[in-house]
């Protein structure tokens, strides 16, 4: 479904990814953790070619595109396979929440203005947000805002969803929900890639757990393994320490 | 004869000043329209950094910027018929160079005037939409020119509306030097009234007043379409 290969990014001179090779089967959800810094945002990034590789290979669905050399067409169809939910929501301010989902619907998808919207509003009810259609992002709560960014990246049928610390930025009141939700998504079989440091969630979430470090993946585990046995010094001190702060 | 300030001849010289109102608005609208496009397309090469256009358009608004106003109308003013007369020469075409009214170097000079502010306006007004809007653009895969068009543009153009405002405002305003190339309008309509009458200082109370009038009702309205351009944005209660 997915696949790394010798993925390496710098910026400028500091190497973020150094030789990233990873395969993600259909329907994995995947949890990314690790210390700031250490590269999953740009991991995430790049396989919505948001970011854009030094080299390597990368395999998303039907999309296979080569850091060395790729069309404007290759970028595209990456970009068809997969959608992005934003830490920081990136809902778009000028247009409404009914808007935000048929956008992609009517100028990507194709849709006519009644089938978009039709297909809005049922996703939208489905996150929960069927009564405030036509309000503006800017009057919305941070947790409201992040369900109509899900629902945006739903709209698309992505083959993949990937979730960059989607609560991190919300207050504490509404992670339950929003987490709720991503679980929600998951049990309907929907591959995921997902950045948090909520760790209750991610234990129960994730069928796979990437330790990231360094621009290096480290540990690469399912959840009862990490958490119980088996995890390489480096983990356990990050979790440790993960523990620490939340206690 | 012997009023010190003549507020009768100052009212009664209203209608014969705006007169010349119509070249004023005439030279003002086409000017800021032309200065408009120019701007929009300007800010995008910059924008868009695409290749030799960008360091061109850099050149043409640092020249703008560090050359007076009256300077750059005299240049078109001398330098259009010249270039004319060039292109007559060299491809035996036969524009009528005297026939040019002076009124279009006028509208010419002040569009490339005001399109070099307003391109640098737009400019950052685009960079200044944050970039996650982009991104998010990109991640339902829209294309580059469907994120400017769809989501980009409109917010940058909220952005915008304010300093734009100002740009215009300032080109209503130098409209009135448009006299020094033999155009009448309302300043060279107020020195004929003037000069006849030798009460300058109230025509140019009269001048003055209808200049007011003319800026504020623009400013107004442009607040008007500001309000509509954000209308998506919280609204701070104060
Ligand atoms: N656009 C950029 N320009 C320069 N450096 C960048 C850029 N984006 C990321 N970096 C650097 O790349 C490194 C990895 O960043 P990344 O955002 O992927 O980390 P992260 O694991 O997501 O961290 P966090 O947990 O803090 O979100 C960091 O050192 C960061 O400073
Ligand atoms: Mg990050």
């Amino acid at each position: 479904m997915i696949q790394l290969e010798n993925i390496t990014k710098s910026f400028k001179k500091t190497q973020v990814l150094k030789n990233i090779n990873l395969t993600i089967n259909q329907g994995e959800v995947v949890t990314l953790i690790g210390p700031s810094g250490a590269g999953k945002t740009t991991l995430l990034r790049l396989l919505n070619w948001l970011e854009v590789p030094d080299s390597g290979r990368i395999t998303v669905g039907d999309a296979h595109i080569d850091a060395s050399k790729y069309s404007k067409h290759d970028v595209r169809r990456l970009r068809g396979q997969s959608s992005m939910v934003f830490q920081h929501y990136n809902l778009f301010k000028n247009k409404t929440v009914l808007e935000n989902v048929t956008e992609s619907l009517v100028i990507v998808s194709k849709l006519n203005h009644k089938e978009a919207e039709e297909k809005a509003v049922a996703l939208l009810k489905k996150v929960g947000m069927g009564d405030k259609l036509h309000d503006y992002p800017a009057n919305l709560s941070g947790g409201q805002q992040q369900r109509v960014g899900i629902a945006r990246a739903l709209a698309v049928d992505p083959k993949v969803m990937l979730f960059d610390e989607p609560t991190s930025a919300l207050d504490p009141e509404w992670v339950g929900e929003i987490l709720h939700l991503i679980k929600q998504i998951a049990a309907q079989g929907m591959t995921m890639i997902l950045v948090s440091h909520e760790m209750r969630f991610v234990r129960s979430v994730a069928s796979r757990i990437i330790f990231l470090e360094n621009g290096e993946l480290v540990e690469d585990s399912n959840p009862k393994e990490l958490f119980e046995n088996g995890k390489s010094v480096r983990t356990q001190a990050f979790l440790q320490k993960l523990t620490y702060e939340e206690e | 004869m012997g009023k010190i300030f003549d507020p009768v001849f100052m009212i009664h010289s209203f209608p014969e000043v705006l007169q010349a109102l119509p070249t004023t608005l005439f030279i003002a609208f086409m000017s800021a329209v032309i200065g408009l496009v120019i701007a929009f397309i300007v800010s995008f090469i910059r924008y868009a950094n695409i290749r030799i256009l960008s360091p061109l358009a850099k050149v043409y608004i640092s020249f703008i910027r560090g050359t007076p106003d009256l300077v750059q109308i005299m240049l078109v003013y001398y330098g259009i018929p010249l270039f004319l007369k060039a292109i007559n020469a060299k491809f035996g075409t036969a524009f009528d160079v005297n026939g040019v009214p002076s009124i279009a170097f006028a509208i010419v000079a002040l569009a490339i005037n005001a399109g070099a502010y307003m391109s640098e306006t737009m400019r950052s007004s685009l960079l200044a939409v944050d970039a996650g809007q982009l991104e998010a653009c990109y991640s339902v895969n829209m294309t580059r020119l469907q994120a400017l068009r769809r989501v980009i543009v409109p917010q940058a153009i909220g952005i915008a509306i304010p300093p734009l405002s100002n740009s215009l405002i300032s080109l209503i305003k130098e409209t009135s030097l448009v006299f020094t190339i033999s155009i009448i309008d309302i300043m060279a309509q107020a020195k004929i009234v003037g000069s006849r009458s030798f009460r300058f200082f109230e025509i140019y109370v009269v001048v003055s007043i209808i200049y007011w009038v003319i800026c504020a009702i623009v400013a107004f309205a442009l607040s008007k379409v500001e309000v509509y351009a954000r209308r998506y944005e919280r609204k701070v209660d104060k």
